[in-house]
């Protein structure tokens, strides 16, 4: 059996490439398919997501699939193979297990960590099992990364902090109050940014989103995504105390949040504390708010520094797991060689065994009526010879297993003993 | 004291009760507003028998009231009383009467602890009250050290995250709110069990050695303590006092209950007959 991973990701191939050689949803079933009925192919997987585009195969031993793999992404994909070829990669047997482990636990992506492969790689996986073209042992591959990848994230536990700024915003907002539900939020100035961050609270949990925005328009338009409600620019204070967190990036060119507004604000909100995500340049917050009880104030700079300790904390989290990784490519490998002989000591044995009952019955008319004593020492007898026949065989099946080459030493212990296939 | 004027204190007191009950309750999260229109009727009634009674004394002994500790407190009772009438009157404060609800309670307990009823009918009554007020007591200080712990892991991860330190931000402490609920509930569990434990051990007090205990330090220590406690707990419920000045404030109560404790080590000699 061979196993083969041919693709490009974010790294080999610029986006011009990625688009065109992905797969959409509903086609990757016939494209498993087609790319099974090529010639000794006998698994197949089709893993397409916007970083990357992977072929994964299984093919019977003696096959090179390498070229049949390429033929038919080129032929399905309409692009001339000469334009690929540059960005593709090739991963077989032993390196391609580890390309599929690292992909699943998430050290291949772009962002080391990110937990969104594992979910499209399951995807991909479910979609080419409920087709057929998963079997034997591509099975046996995917279930193993899929446990690599849970656990390389609890050992690890490399997906733990936010590496983006909105994100660290919702990890430091959990931080402060628990649970985000019924949390409010008030979000003033209406840009991409806040937009993102107000997404990630509500989804959180906080469904409770206001919208303040000096044109009303968009104001409407941001408040329509998360059902939230319009307060007006001006009055924007007087409704500060319900808040419990508030994300400011608006383009006023001066502090809009005063210091001494802001106790007065706490005051009212009888101390509950109080969440201030200030993510405007020019700043909209008085940065001296943060020195009010129960009031925690973070600015660009302070959520871009949290991102950065925590992609540093990745780097060393990643190294971990490669570790975990490297590991459990050798377990697998192990595995696999002794999937890939056991038909053959099996069969090794069972022959041994046949030929010895045959002898026992053939003696036994000419040895005459035997004591039970007699009948042991001739079952030991027989017994002892054949398992030390079959040592040497047996133990060179085991070392010849997985090397380059060891299939033709496997054929010829096959032929010698006459082993049926 | 004289008679009459010690049995209108009492029922003054019992009245008074109903309040610490309503702020008792009020305290557990457990606000009813009708209890709160049954205790503050009984309070107005308390405060007229408490008059009552003191005009009673003032007649008996033509003097200002305040002989001993028993009529100082009694009297001390009835002005917080009436301070508290004044600025319901007029403000419609009811916040205060976490506040003066027990504290008036209790001024008027001590007050009429000044005529000690008749001695045990029973030792075995004795025993058990005593033992009712020092689990009380335990269980509280439990619930303060509850606090105390979960006010010093506050305050290390308010520190955190306000300095902003990255990688300090996220690791293995509960959230801020967790722990600020945590030290809600432990807080107002121990006032509970302490006041309770409070007059138990007061009325126990009064009953097995009469009137000279109050005058012992060790007894004023605790009571302040108990003062100190009731401040925080106003505070909290009514400013809303919650988060880094809270958990300094617990820390100090309970560093005051410790003393407390200590100085109740020695009290045995009280125990001894």
């Amino acid at each position: 059996m061979r196993f083969l991973i041919t693709g490009v990701n974010h790294r080999t191939a610029p986006v011009e490439v990625r688009e065109r050689l992905a797969f959409d949803q509903n086609s990757i079933g016939a494209a498993l398919s087609d790319l099974r009925a090529c010639a000794g192919i006998s698994e197949s997987m089709i893993l397409s997501t916007c970083n990357r585009v992977e072929l994964a195969v299984t093919a019977e031993d003696g096959v090179e699939p390498s070229a049949s793999v390429d033929r038919f992404l080129s032929e399905s994909r309409k692009m001339q193979l000469e334009r690929i070829a540059p960005h593709l990669y090739h991963y077989e047997d032993e390196k391609a297990i580890h390309h599929v482990f690292r992909v699943a636990a998430s050290l291949d992506s772009m962002v080391v960590g990110e937990p969104q492969i594992l979910g499209q790689l399951k995807t991909a996986y479910a979609i080419a099992k409920a087709n057929g073209s998963i079997s034997g042992l591509l099975d046996v591959i995917l279930t193993r990364a899929f446990g690599v990848a849970k656990r390389v994230r609890t050992e690890t536990g490399i997906g733990e902090n936010a590496v983006s700024v909105s994100y660290a915003a919702v990890e430091l907002a959990r931080e402060i109050f628990g649970s985000l539900e019924n949390k409010k939020v008030l979000i003033v100035g209406a840009g991409k940014m806040s937009e993102l961050a107000a997404r990630h609270l509500h989804r959180s949990g906080a469904k409770d989103i206001y919208v303040t925005n000096r044109t009303y328009e968009r104001a409407q338009e941001l408040a329509g995504l998360f059902k939230g409600k319009i307060v007006e620019y001006d009055r924007f204070l007087s409704t500060l105390p319900e808040i419990d967190i508030l994300i400011a990036s608006s383009g006023a060119p001066h502090y809009i949040l005063k210091k001494t507004e802001m106790r007065r604000v706490i005051d009212a909100r009888k101390n509950r504390p109080m969440f201030l995500i200030d993510i405007a340049v020019p700043r909209n917050i008085e940065p001296s708010v943060n020195e009010i009880d129960n009031v925690f104030l973070y600015d660009i700079d302070d959520l871009q520094r949290v991102v950065e300790t925590n992609v540093g904390e990745r780097k060393k989290r990643a190294e971990h797991a490669e570790r975990i990784v490297d590991e459990e490519v050798e377990r697998m490998v192990g595995r696999l060689r002794a999937r890939e002989i056991a038909p053959t000591i099996v069969s090794l044995q069972e022959q041994l065994e046949q030929l010895r009952m045959a002898e026992i019955a053939r003696m036994r008319g000419k040895l005459g009526p035997l004591t039970p004593q007699q009948e042991e020492a001739l079952d030991a007898l027989t017994r002892g010879l054949i398992n030390k026949i079959a040592h040497g065989p047996i133990s060179e099946l085991r070392r010849q297993a997985g090397q380059p080459g060891g299939i033709h030493i496997i054929e010829a212990i096959r032929k010698v003993f006459r082993l049926e296939n | 004291m004289h008679d009459m004027s010690i049995i209108w204190l009492r029922v003054a007191a019992v009245l008074y009760s109903l309040g610490l009950v309503h702020v008792l309750l009020t305290v557990l999260h457990r606000k009813r507003e009708g209890l709160f229109r049954v205790a503050i009727g009984a309070f107005y009634t308390g405060v007229v028998l408490h008059v009552v009674s003191i005009t009673e004394l003032i007649a008996v002994t033509d003097r200002v009231p305040a002989n001993d500790f028993y009529e100082s407190a009694s009297l001390c009772g009835l002005l917080i009383a009436l301070l508290f009438l004044f600025v319901y009157w007029r403000y419609r404060y009811e916040g205060l009467a976490v506040f003066t609800f027990p504290l008036v309670f209790l001024l008027t307990l001590f007050g009429e602890l000044g005529r000690p009823v008749a001695s045990w009918s029973n030792p075995q009554l004795r025993d058990a009250w005593l033992l009712v007020h020092v689990v009380l007591i335990l269980l509280g200080y439990a619930a303060l050290g509850l606090t105390a712990v979960a006010s010093m892991l506050y305050l290390v991860r308010e520190r955190q995250l306000k300095r902003k330190v990255p990688g300090n931000i996220s690791n293995r402490l509960p959230p801020l709110s967790a722990l600020d609920t945590l030290m809600a509930r432990a807080l107002s569990i121990g006032f509970v069990l302490i006041t309770l434990a409070v007059i138990a051990g007061s009325t126990w007090a009064s009953i097995e050695v009469g009137t000279s205990w109050i005058r012992d330090p060790r007894i004023v220590i605790s009571l302040l303590t108990w003062a100190l406690y009731l401040v925080v707990v106003f505070f909290r419920i009514t400013a809303g006092w919650r988060g880094r000045k809270a958990a300094i404030m617990v820390i100090a109560l309970v560093g005051c209950s410790a003393v407390t404790w200590a100085a109740h080590t020695g009290l045995r000699t009280l125990l001894s007959r």
